[in-house]
């Protein structure tokens, strides 16, 4: 069985005459917290777009959890989960309503029970029929981490998962992040422009400038060739903003 | 099979819940209420101008409306699903794709196994059974109101022929439904996507009988089909725009299965071009691309 | 120069670049105009048929020549102002969210209230400019339906017609700043954007489509395709001497009717452009008398719009956040 979760090879995606994304090469291993960093701007999120397969690439092709985006689409998405940016939900449902819409389309077995398992999981029981209209973002966000991982997907990609929240929600969504990689056996691919995140939480880290993989290496190695409390700082800098 | 039932069984829970075609649906019912009362006073008001014309003398034909049927009660009701009704469904449609573009769910959606068209056509068919619900309780309002007017229950035919109209009515509408989610879709603003089907509406609901009829705009929202204009400019914009004046078909269809005046020649014609209507509408819907399902909404 | 001024010139510059908002217009000028020309054609056939008529009855050696179909150039315009009563109300109610709908709750509306300005100088200038673009939109439709009327209906008009036609034009001035300064305020004062829009909508599809319709469609004539009474084959005049038996019906017909700002415009407008049969050829001064009960509901139907939105498009609701 193969341990590489995500592989790209020369994977593109133009936008009319704008290039997004210029022939890829990316390898993400089974296990791993991988963090994608990048300017704006820079195709993070072009990214995450063509692995969750809600794109399609223009060039090149990738294989997430053992299947094509290309040829085989529907078996990618039986095995991914995805938390976009900003995502809102449904705000006129209450929080169970949304979690057993969500679960229901993605055909979990046991519902009402791998329902309350995420919810004791992510410590966030005792909400279930209230409509997400009256939720904070913080709220808001953890019901998007629940939908996300209610069909225990093998790949789980974050699109700038703190975005917006206060320094105690950034907090409980990092030890979210950990548990969900160490106690569920989750690959995490996660977008972030924040370098913190990526020190406390992934395993190996990878640079995007204007549409290129301009590195990637285990977060160890990156400390060490970068020693220093700002190592990543100098690594996003100096390699990040070169041509920028 | 699965995720086509649970987008049903969402879409309806959502619509439900949907403040703006509520209000529109209330406004519908409504009228649908007043409309068999303003049916019967405007036919005993009728009857007695005959009566009054024939004791004066004044003529020596039939009453136009001796032995009419009762269900011509609820003639207002065919004027009440071209105004009110599509305009609910279009509102509906329309809510019912921005409601994804919103909240940002399409991605979540549509990064799970579900096909483009799958989740659509869930959408519409979620929209189609609430529809239908608001239909069912119309009909029912109809009956029960037709009932007390004449002093007598509906027999079963009636009820059978005010089931038909309802059934007609729904696909007639369910054009709007996909009308609305389309223009929900494709806009790039809330005003817009609500602005565009009622625009197109206007159109078929008006410009395209004026051209083949010569009818002027406020007399085509009386229920009775414009007949059209005779002359050679008129005849010609009717046979190619008439298909397209699916107000007036919908009068038409209308007219036959309340036993107000059409036969079922001219009639059927009329439903074809309805149920064309409907499936074009639906056609066009399930054949958006999966990037414009997901694309951002601005404002 | 002040911040009304400042306001007012930014509204007109906004809607200047609007494209939507532009073709709707556009839109709206263009079906008028057909319906021109439709009228002109329809007029044409029925001329052509009595043409037809005439020669027949020529060649059956009749002498007793009917009458030829009256032609009142002016009345060819009366499914124009039916369009300009129904979608141009829509229209005009997209003007007003619009012009609330881009600020409210906007970054960039908070910048503006940090400013030096008096209390209404924003919402003045959104209804000044709202006042300014009809102004210029019903001149510029005007103009071009009465050129249409002298280029497709070959019509001539005198000096008395185009008083007509320019009063016309003032109602429907009144008219649409009316639907537009209404939809300002409900816009305004609701939490969400699209909650006002709806409400507007709903007062719409009352005010212009159903009332009215119930009223139309009340009217015993209308029950027959062709009119009643032509099916029974009575004149005019036997016809008013029936109707007149039937005044408690025709009363409570005529109350749902003027519960409808439409039904005024629409029977002013009838009636300076001779359209209403009753008004036609009437010297203008017996007309404006005759119509000032609808002159003066249409008047404080237009005054009472535009003090709501003055006094909803304030500081507080146009700051409130959507949820």
């Amino acid at each position: 069985m193969s341990t590489i979760a995500i592989a790209a090879r020369g994977l593109s995606r133009s936008y009319g005459t704008s290039n997004a994304l210029k022939g890829l090469d990316l390898t993400v291993d089974q296990g791993e917290v991988f963090g994608l960093l990048g300017h704006n701007g820079a195709g993070k999120t072009t990214t995450v777009m063509l692995l969750t397969t809600l794109l399609e690439p223009t060039a090149g092709t990738a294989t997430v959890a053992g299947f094509d985006v290309r040829s085989d689409p529907r078996s990618v998405r039986t095995k991914i989960g995805y938390l976009p940016e900003n995502v809102r939900l449904y705000d006129n449902m209450t929080m169970l309503e949304n979690l057993k819409f969500f679960g229901r389309l993605s055909g979990v077995v046991g519902l009402d029970t791998r329902i309350s398992e995420t919810l004791e999981f992510l410590e966030f029981t005792g909400h279930e029929n209230k409509r997400l209209s009256t939720f904070s973002k913080g709220m808001r966000q953890r019901v998007g981490i629940a939908q996300a991982i209610l069909h225990r997907p093998s790949v789980l990609f974050l699109d700038e998962p703190t975005s917006g929240l206060d320094p105690q929600g950034v907090k409980t969504l990092r030890e979210t992040i950990v548990r969900m990689n160490t106690d569920l056996g989750m690959t995490i691919f996660m977008n972030t422009h924040l370098l913190s995140e990526v020190t406390k939480t992934c395993t190996s880290i990878g640079v995007l400038r204007n549409g290129e993989l301009v590195y990637q290496a285990p977060l160890a190695d990156t400390l060490a060739t970068f020693p220093g409390e700002d190592s990543l700082e100098q690594v996003y800098l100096t390699i990040g903003s070169e041509t920028h | 099979m699965g995720t086509l039932i649970t987008v049903i069984r969402y879409e309806i829970l959502t619509a439900m819940r949907d403040r703006l075609p509520r209000t529109l649906m209330i406004v519908f019912l409504g009228m649908i209420a007043a409309s068999s009362i303003i049916g019967w006073l405007t036919n005993q008001t009728v009857t007695a101008v005959y009566n009054q014309v024939l004791a004066d003398g004044l003529t020596t034909a039939a009453n136009p409306f001796s032995g009419v049927s009762p269900l011509r009660y609820m003639s207002n009701t065919v004027i009440y699903m071209i105004l009110i009704g599509a305009l609910l469904a279009s509102v509906a449609g329309v809510q019912a794709s921005l409601r994804d573009r919103k909240m940002n769910t399409a991605d979540l959606i549509l990064s799970r196994p579900v096909s483009t068209v799958g989740f659509l056509a869930g959408k519409l068919l979620g929209q189609g059974t609430w529809l239908a619900g608001v239909l069912l309780v119309s009909a029912v309002t109809n009956w029960i109101s037709i009932s007390v007017i004449t002093g007598s229950v509906l027999d079963p035919t009636g009820g059978a022929k005010i089931l038909l109209f309802y059934g007609i009515g729904w696909v007639f509408l369910m054009g709007f439904v996909s009308l609305g989610m389309v223009s929900g879709l494709r806009s790039t603003t809330e005003a817009t996507a609500l602005l565009i089907p009622i625009l197109i509406w206007a159109v078929l609901v008006f410009v395209v009988p004026q051209l083949g009829t010569a009818a002027h705009p406020v007399s085509l929202l009386n229920p009775v089909a414009a007949p059209p204009s005779q002359g050679g400019f008129f005849q010609l914009m009717n046979n190619f725009l008439g298909p397209l004046a699916v107000g007036e078909h919908f009068k038409t269809a209308s007219s036959f299965l309340l036993d107000t005046g059409q036969t079922a020649s001219i009639a059927s014609l009329s439903f074809a071009v309805i149920v064309i209507f409907a499936l074009v509408a639906a056609a066009v819907l399930l054949a958006t691309p999966r990037n414009t399902v997901r694309s951002a909404l601005h404002e | 120069m002040n911040s009304l001024t400042v306001h007012f010139g930014k509204e007109i510059t906004d809607i200047r670049r609007n494209r939507f908002f532009i073709l709707l217009l556009g839109f709206l000028t263009l079906i008028m105009v057909i319906s021109v020309i439709v009228s002109a054609l329809d007029f044409r056939t029925k001329m052509a048929d009595y043409t037809l008529y005439l020669d027949a009855l020529v060649k059956s050696g009749s002498t007793e020549v009917p009458p030829a179909p009256p032609l009142y150039p002016l009345q060819l315009l009366r499914g124009s102002i039916e369009y300009l009563e129904l979608l141009g109300a829509l229209f005009a109610i997209i003007l007003g969210y619009r012009m609330i709908a881009k600020d409210k709750g906007s970054g960039t509306t908070p910048l503006v209230f940090t400013r030096p300005h008096s209390r209404f100088s924003m919402s003045g200038a959104k209804l000044l400019a709202t006042a300014a673009i009809w102004g210029t939109v019903v001149v510029i439709v005007f103009v071009i339906m009465v050129l249409a009327l002298i280029g497709v209906g070959t019509a001539i008009l005198s000096p008395q017609d185009f008083s007509r036609v320019a009063l016309s034009g003032f109602y429907a001035w009144l008219y649409l700043t009316f639907w537009s300064a209404l939809a300002m305020g409900l816009v305004a004062l609701t939490k969400r954007l699209s909650t006002g829009l709806i409400a507007a909508l709903v007062i719409w599809l009352i005010v212009v489509l159903v009332i009215p319709q119930i009223g139309d469609t009340m009217d015993p004539d209308n029950q027959v395709p062709g009119g009643l009474f032509k099916s029974l084959q009575i004149g005019k005049a036997d016809e008013v001497a029936v109707t007149a038996h039937f005044s408690g019906f025709e009363t409570a017909r005529d109350q749902i009717e003027i519960s409808s700002i439409t039904k005024h415009y629409e029977r002013t407008t009838f009636a300076f452009l001779g359209i209403k049969d009753l008004y036609n050829q009437q010297p203008l001064g017996d007309v404006w008398l005759a119509l000032l009960p609808n002159t003066i509901t249409l008047a404080a139907g237009f005054l009472a719009a535009v003090a709501f939105a003055l006094l909803s498009t304030v500081k507080r609701t146009l700051l409130r956040k959507e949820s």
